[in-house]
């Protein structure tokens, strides 16, 4: 009886959803007028007669949140990377390593094997387009980082965690990795500054385009007639690889097989440490 | 519009439509099979009927409509991709969920008629990764 009353519960909702929707009730639809705020945002993302205020790139989400409040995301990575190191700290002294011989046939089955083999290039494929073109479609380099780390997780599951150890992916080469990225945003950041520094004109840390204050100062929108969007395109690509990489680090540690684990504590009992 | 475009727009109609039945009936067989293996069947009829093939007749849909520009080949092209990758995708993953459960014995074979697989996993395997507790410390 009781999951009749569950059933005509949600028959009503999406009843009354559709009345809603059907009859256009202003309170409960959002109303098609955009606010003074999102008009400059829509007006000035991409806005080349301008050049003190556009961001040059058609992408009003990663021209937002990489330009017009660049600042705000740097500290968001900060507490991005504040967890992933966080993470690698509690798991210091865990063993990432191939154990001396492996017996027997790691992983699942030979057909999700097969299957494997095709797929992950096909994701770091999509990852690496969501990343590069962040700057022109939705997208950018958070978004294609986990999407790229996708392809490790599903080789951690089907192939095992020995078949990525094998061929480098462990924690240093991620931990590079993952430097390489990290450094790459800050050299970005402070590239304008750099720039400014060298040719003896005012500029801004995160600047793009030029400022009102910093006329001289501007990273090239276009490279070879294709459009970079300035700081866009780099911070999206380290970004990629930072993200990536963390990812991946997270999910080598947090997928460790319990018989490492079991061995490395019976190790230390036997050893007449305490549990 | 010509003929060969009116042809692939109803063939795509008419696959979208046989995907919203199946979907309708992998829904009901979901919530009505008792257990865990029959239930599997249901959802891979809504992987392969109610995804797989819709998928397909929307690129037939785009191809044939001429309104839509250029860009319908990328629409085509994209739902073809994406119909090929949920084919292969669509039954190792029931492949690897049944296998892992039938391994692990957590449910009842039934109803069952023959089951093969048992016969082979109750010869005896070794699979056991053997001394992998010594030569690992890490940094402290």
């Amino acid at each position: 009886m009781k999951h009749w009353i569950g059933i005509c519960i949600l028959i009503l909702t999406i009843l009354a959803i559709s009345f809603v929707v059907a009859a256009n009730i202003n309170v409960l639809v959002p109303s098609t007028n955009v606010r003074t705020l999102a008009e400059i945002y829509l007006k000035y993302t991409y806005y080349p007669w301008d050049k003190y205020f556009t961001a040059m790139s058609p992408e009003a989400c990663t021209s937002i949140v990489w330009d017009f409040r660049g600042l705000d995301t740097v500290f968001e990575t900060m507490v991005f990377y504040l967890a992933i190191i966080g993470a690698i700290a509690l798991a210091r002294g865990v063993p990432l390593k191939l154990p001396r011989e492996i017996k027997g046939e790691l992983g699942l089955s030979l057909i999700v094997k097969t299957v494997t083999k095709i797929v992950p290039v096909l994701i770091i494929a999509v990852a690496g387009s969501i990343a590069l073109h962040g700057h022109l479609t939705p997208g950018g380099g958070f978004q294609g980082g986990a999407t790229a780390a996708v392809a490790p997780v599903l080789i951690l599951v089907v192939f095992s965690q020995f078949y990525l150890l094998k061929r480098g992916v462990n924690k240093n080469s991620m931990l590079l990795l993952r430097s390489i990225g990290l450094t790459g945003i800050g050299i970005t950041a402070f590239a304008a500054v750099l720039i400014g520094l060298a040719t003896g004109h005012y500029a801004f840390v995160l600047q793009n385009q030029p400022k009102p204050l910093a006329p001289d100062i501007s990273l090239p929108a276009f490279v070879g007639g294709q459009l970079i969007s300035g700081s866009l395109w780099f911070f999206n690509f380290f970004e990629f690889l930072a993200v990536a990489a963390g990812f991946t680090i997270v999910f080598l540690l947090i997928t460790l097989p319990e018989k490492l684990a079991e061995a490395k504590e019976e190790k230390h009992v036997a050893e007449g440490g305490e549990k | 519009m010509t003929l060969l475009d009116i042809v692939l727009i109803v063939i795509g109609e008419i696959m979208i439509g046989i995907g919203a039945l199946a979907d309708l009936i992998a829904a009901i067989g979901m919530n009505r099979f008792p257990n865990f293996y029959l239930r599997l069947h249901a959802a891979t009829i809504g992987t392969i009927w109610g995804a797989f093939l819709p998928l397909v007749g929307a690129a037939f849909v785009a191809a044939g409509c001429k309104c839509l520009g250029e860009y319908r080949w990328f629409m085509a092209g994209g739902a073809l991709i994406t119909a090929f990758i949920i084919l292969i995708l669509g039954p190792a993953g029931s492949h690897a969920l049944a296998r892992g459960t039938h391994r692990s014995g957590i449910v009842p074979v039934e109803p069952k008629v023959v089951d093969h697989l048992e016969e082979d996993e109750s010869m005896p395997t070794s699979q056991e990764t053997r001394e992998i507790g010594e030569e690992e410390g890490g940094s402290p």
